[in-house]
């Protein structure tokens, strides 16, 4: 039956269009239930016994949400007690309109085969389509939808003795009009609090408009926000401007908004105070209107937190935001500044944080408190504070009403007990936002069938390489091994240098489900004793793992290389290995230095290092850079998981012989794509940084007298070269600490985006990723160029779109920082783990930067980074005087240095459960009132007994 | 347009009827053919009417679009037409073979339509001199069997009738810039009033009498014609003579008053019929298009 939709749109020129769609009705629409004899259905979703134990409904029942209810308590919907639930294409679609992230989750319960969930097309059903009638609503027209077809369902299933489809609605209306017409409808609080088995559930109850009244007082403490209409014109009319909201991690009070103009053309906006922030939250977009030109304001330098239950009493925050108009008043140059108009998108995601105790007793509602120091405290209510306190826990925003100081949210789930390993680890995950989950089964299906074994097809088309004497050299415990080498003399005097890649690509095949997993994951993340892969573990630990005596896929990159290190002859192929050795640096370096050994394998890796010395010579002359950052690896201990000891990365030769294939394999590989697909090669670079950069180096060079030249890579490598302090051995990795800061960041880009293509860091016109396949997305992509170019395989059209691969390349780069973030807070976490156990040190160390405030002190012995506050709440703070020239700061009668040394004590402070950080203070040099005395060190022979292993 | 060959004999078998009051297929010369009136017929236009008389086959479409009023008046929106003249009609319409007709057609339907009182223009306004409503009305012609002009005219007054032209509303923000804001509701919206919206009566003269609602063959035998557009108060908005030939005064004036009578008692049926089609509302039977 054919029937036309009609509707009138305006368009965006301002025209008012009819259209018509064309709408068919059919009459093989099956119910989806199990109990049903006169649907033709192959497989049915609802089960016959459909019981969750409720004390509303001892029967039997199907439950039916509208849309409201989905939007809004998707947490219970999710919970595995709640099964057999019809949802409607009615909701599905509003759902779908309102909110992209609800309808992916909706999405995900619906193909959940446990969950029972059965989508019901009723718009198509010939029995429940309703056309619109004259006066109705667009939402009226949905209610009545939702009714019309829970009366069929009710009137569909009557044969099943006692089997009922409950609705759920929290429309008053139309839960009235439902009754009013038989069916069995139930508010949703009302359901939830009904269900016997699991209590805690009403816990996770959204807010609704009518319970929210009642928590806040009628005071209304923001304006309102405008409709979207409005802020539409003002944005149109330029009296609004658009952007995304960032708020100040240091100061609650202060945001910016990221305002996206033309082109590059982009701005930032100041938003200060309570009333101006309007109750956005970071990351929303937001409408903002500028404040006139004489009210504009410099961002202020102070750190201001939000400092619990102050319950809407607006008293002590006019105080604060006293100060910060004080604090404000001369501070800095002053900044385009604005209010917040309204909100044009929320983007509200589950919030990791812990429960912050309401003080009275038996009370409720609780502000929670979220890890990121950007997200405003959030009121739940939960009968669980007892359990919850002292958990990380997940809350979700419900929304914000004009009269309450904090938005109000819900309680999600536990993650576990705060400080628990496995708990912080899931927390920085989720706040760095890493997709670790488990691989879903449609990734898991395209995986390659076991046993795997190369097979007759594979070795005709690759070239026969497993009679050379290839090996990998890693760091110890590498499993993931995507890379070997092999070197061998030639007839004419040149050697032959190969660096076999792991042949990830030929396994990941462009498009499924497992290609879209990696390329959404990006890159494998190592943390501290945890590696969350970018590939499921069959491939990268196995079958792409280029392990020794097995035979293993690879692409090859074959050099012909003269005693001078240059290349006579590049080519690419496609190969089968079987590496003879899997070597750890320490191991591959023995075998250099050990005179006594003379086989293949260690003949070839020493003329490996030989030609990376060469290599590396060359390319340092070209004006490479070398920097440091001080990097720290931990002792495992191998049953509680605990970091038993800190310690720097060494570095060896073989460290640098791997590394220099690497760049050179990478480099090579870049200018063969480059030349094949100008417009399309995924290739890396590293612009060079702005002049203004290098300030803080120049300064920290001057007071040494020394003078960094930073007009040039090369010119900064020679003069970083030069800087040395006599009797100061560790200046010049300071130096180096401080320029590596300087830098930008290296990015991924599509060569026909950008124009240019510069790697700074390593003085090389153009670069990308060949060699790590496993563990980055970008590289499978560069080994699917490279298998085009060299017709070793097909092209798709998304690897030729330049657009979808720039869209790729962001997600890369995003993906990339967050991993590096996420790496950096394991880090972190395990280093206060390991001052946990060690209890109070003290350490020598160095002046990084001198602050106002505070001075910032690196322990090379740990590589690790704190701050020492010379301003203490409780204590009168000391003479401080800044010299921001010289960047120097005198405390009381001492003058503090860039890189001076100082010992300080270093402890966990752990009166923040929440942001638990290493303490330092100062031990010398003595200044009275600001040092403390040494403190008694423990057990140093603990240490040295387990450095051993 | 379509011709038809009339031989001396047929020519005068058609004159003397009609001088009796009695033409070939039996109508009086007052007389007007079988006419069928169908509305909305046409969903994805805003008003449409197909009208068919004899076998002469006219489908008209009504598309509202928002456009900026004309200089000279600000107030009031405005209409446009155009007339296709399909190759289905008559194969002489193939290429541009119909163009010279359809420029005539349109060309005469702007003078009809060219006064205060046969639309109410000012309803069409949004925001004087800014935005209004332009009514894109395009006819097209199915089939060709004489009376043209009278077919058209009443399949105007209908889709004009049937036209539903969504409300908008003006929203004004403080800078003064207005936005047009749409109706949520699909059924919110304005009709026409058509009252006054005039039919064309084409009277032929034929030998020393006319005739109205000529067939090609009166037509091949008429001297001169002359249309006549008439309001149902039997006002006349619009006088033009086409073909060759000339009239004398006298018959002008006696053409003028039976294009007066004729067209004020064309004008209530048509009325009534489309008033009944409309309370019929969607429970109306579509006969549709090939119905």
């Amino acid at each position: 039956m054919l029937k036309s939709k009609t509707f009138v749109k305006k368009t965006r020129s301002g025209g008012i269009m009819k259209i018509v769609r064309e709408h068919y009705l059919r009459d093989d629409i099956w119910c989806g239930s199990e109990v049903c004899t006169e649907c033709k259905q192959e497989e049915s979703v609802l089960q016959k016994d459909a019981c969750i134990e409720s004390s509303l409904c001892a029967f039997p029942h199907y439950l039916l949400p509208d849309t409201n209810v989905v939007l809004s308590q998707i947490d219970i919907l999710e919970d595995p007690l709640i099964k057999n639930v019809i949802i409607l294409q009615t909701v599905l679609q509003e759902v779908r309109h309102r909110s992209a992230p609800i309808y992916r989750r909706l999405k995900d319960a619906l193909h959940d085969k446990e969950k029972h969930f059965y989508t019901f097309t009723n718009e198509h059903h010939r029995e429940t389509y309703i056309e619109r009638e004259p006066g109705e609503s667009a939402n009226d027209r949905n209610d009545r939808a939702i009714r019309v077809s829970t009366r069929w369902y009710s009137d569909h299933l009557k044969k099943a003795e006692g089997l009922r489809v409950v609705l759920l609605t929290n429309d008053r209306e139309n839960k009235d009009k439902a009754e009013a017409s038989g069916l069995l409808t139930y508010r949703c609080e009302e359901y939830v609090k009904s269900l016997i088995a699991n209590p805690e559930l009403v816990d996770r109850l959204a807010l609704t408009d009518n319970d929210k009244n009642d928590i806040t007082t009628s005071k209304v403490l923001f304006p309102e926000h405008l409709p979207l209409s409005r802020i539409q014109v003002g944005i149109k009319s330029g009296s609004f401007q658009q952007g995304t909201f960032r708020a100040s991690r240091d100061n609650y009070l202060e945001a910016t908004v990221f305002v996206h103009g033309e082109g590059d053309d982009s701005t930032e906006v100041l938003i200060q105070g309570l009333q101006n922030l309007n109750r956005a939250v970071h990351q929303d977009l937001v409408a903002v209107e500028m404040l006139p030109e004489n009210q504009w304001v410099g961002p202020s330098s102070v750190v201001l937190q939000d400092e619990g239950p102050k319950d809407d009493d607006a008293t002590e925050e006019d105080e604060e935001e006293k100060t910060l108009k004080a604090a404000v008043v001369g501070a800095g140059p002053r900044k385009p500044t604005g209010r917040v108009v309204g909100i044009i998108k929320r983007n509200w995601r589950p919030f990791c944080g812990m429960l912050f105790l309401s003080q009275i007793k038996e009370a409720t509602r609780h502000l929670f408190t979220p890890a990121d120091r950007r997200i405003p405290r959030i009121r739940i209510e939960t009968r669980l504070s007892s359990t919850l306190a002292g958990q990380r826990i997940m809350v979700a925003i419900d929304g914000w009403p004009k009269h309450s100081r904090y938005p109000n949210g819900h309680f999600v789930r536990s993650l576990g007990c705060a400080g628990d390993k496995g708990t912080e680890t899931e927390v920085l995950l989720l706040e760095h936002d890493v997709p670790h989950q488990d691989f879903s089964q449609a990734v898991l299906s395209f995986l390659p069938k076991m046993p795997w074994n190369i097979t007759q097809e594979d070795m005709a088309v690759r070239e026969d390489l497993r009679l050379l004497t290839v090996c990998s050299v890693d760091p110890p415990g590498c499993t993931d091994i995507d890379d070997a080498l092999h070197c061998r003399d030639l007839a004419n005097g040149n050697q032959e240098v190969g660096v076999h890649i792991a042949d990830v690509s030929h396994f990941i095949r462009p498009g499924n489900a497992l290609d879209q997993e990696a390329a959404n994951r990006g890159t494998t993340v190592y943390l501290t004793g945890r590696r969350i892969d970018m590939v499921p573990e069959l491939l990268s630990s196995n079958l792409c793992s280029l392990r020794c005596n097995v035979e293993r896929l690879a692409f090859s990159c074959i050099w012909e290389i003269n005693s001078k290190a240059e290349i006579v002859k590049t080519r690419f192929t496609k190969s089968v290995i079987n590496s003879k050795a899997s070597l750890t640096y320490a191991e591959a370096q023995m075998r250099i230095d050990d005179t006594s050994m003379n086989d293949d394998i260690t003949k070839s890796l020493r003329g490996l290092n030989q030609l990376a010395k060469i290599l590396k010579k060359q390319r340092i002359e070209k004006g490479a850079l070398t920097l440091s950052s001080p990097e720290v690896r931990f002792h495992i201990d191998s049953e509680t998981h605990d970091p038993i000891d800190l310690q720097t990365k060494e570095l060896m030769d073989t460290n640098s012989m791997v590394e220099e294939f690497m760049l050179l394999a990478n480099i090579s590989v870049a200018q063969k794509i480059y030349e094949e697909f100008s417009e399309c090669a995924l290739l890396r670079k590293h612009p060079a940084p702005p002049p203004s950069n290098y300030d803080i180096l120049n300064k920290a060079a001057k007071a040494k007298d020394l003078v960094i030249h930073t007009d040039s890579a090369k010119a900064l490598a020679d003069s970083l070269d030069a800087a040395r302090v006599d009797g100061f051995p560790y200046f010049n990795t300071l130096l180096r600490i401080l320029a590596t800061r300087c830098m930008m960041q290296a990015v991924y880009f599509c060569s026909g985006m950008e124009s240019d293509f510069h790697h700074y860091g390593l003085a090389s016109p153009i670069y990308t990723h060949f060699t790590s396949p496993i563990r980055r997305y970008s590289d499978i992509i560069v080994h699917r160029l490279l298998a085009v170019a060299i017709g070793a395989d097909i092209t798709y059209p998304d690897l030729m779109d330049k657009h979808k691969q720039s869209a790729l390349c962001n997600n890369l780069n995003y993906r990339h920082k967050m991993a590096q973030y996420a790496q950096r807070a394991s880090v972190a976490f395990h280093t206060q783990l390991f001052f946990k156990s060690r209890g109070i040190m003290n350490e020598e160390g160095f002046i990084l930067f001198v602050r106002k405030n505070a001075i910032i002190i690196l322990i090379p012995k740990f590589g690790l980074e704190g701050t020492v506050f010379f301003e203490n709440k409780n204590k009168p703070s000391p003479k401080l005087v800044f010299n921001e020239e010289a960047t120097t700061l005198t405390v009381e009668d001492h003058i503090f240095n860039m890189f001076d040394k100082v010992k300080v004590t270093i402890s966990l402070d752990a009166s923040n459960i929440q942001h638990q950080k290493i303490r330092m203070s100062l031990v010398e040099p003595v200044i009275p009132g600001v040092s403390v005395a040494p403190s008694e060190i423990n057990e140093p022979e603990a240490k040295k007994v387990k450095l051993d292993h | 347009m379509a011709t038809v060959q009339v031989s001396e004999a047929e020519k005068v078998y058609i004159l003397h009827g009609v001088r009796d009051d009695l033409r070939v297929d039996g109508r009086g010369c007052d007389d007007y053919r079988h006419m069928e009136i169908e509305t909305d017929v046409v969903s994805n236009t805003d008003g449409s009417a197909k009208v068919s008389l004899g076998h002469t086959d006219v489908l008209v479409g009504v598309k509202a679009e928002i456009g900026k009023p004309k200089p000279c008046v600000p107030d009031e929106g405005y209409l446009e037409f155009f007339v296709d003249c399909s190759a289905n009609a008559t194969p002489e319409f193939e290429g541009r073979g119909g163009d010279e007709l359809g420029v005539e057609l349109s060309n005469t339907l702007y003078k009809v339509f060219r006064n205060q009182c046969s639309l109410d223009l000012k309803n069409l306004c949004i925001s004087p001199g800014e935005h209004c409503w332009v009514l894109y009305v395009d006819v097209l012609l199915l089939q060709c069997d004489g009376n043209l002009f009278d077919a058209i005219s009443v399949a105007i007054k209908a889709a004009l009738f049937n036209t539903k032209i969504p409300k908008v509303h003006l929203s004004e923000n403080e800078e003064g810039g207005k936005e047009i804001e749409l109706s949520d509701d699909p059924y919110d919206c304005m009709r026409l009033n058509v009252e006054n919206v005039p039919c064309i009566v084409t009277l032929c003269k034929v030998g020393y009498r006319h005739v109205v609602d000529a067939t090609l063959l009166e037509k091949a035998c008429s001297v001169a014609s002359l249309i006549i557009s008439v309001t149902h108060k039997g006002m006349i908005t619009c006088v033009r003579k086409v073909g060759g030939g000339s009239l004398d005064p006298e018959s002008i004036f006696e053409m003028t008053e039976t294009g007066k009578r004729v067209g004020k008692a064309l004008h209530v049926p048509l009325m009534e019929l489309l008033q009944k089609e409309e309370s019929l509302g969607k429970k109306r039977p579509k006969v549709g298009f090939l119905g």
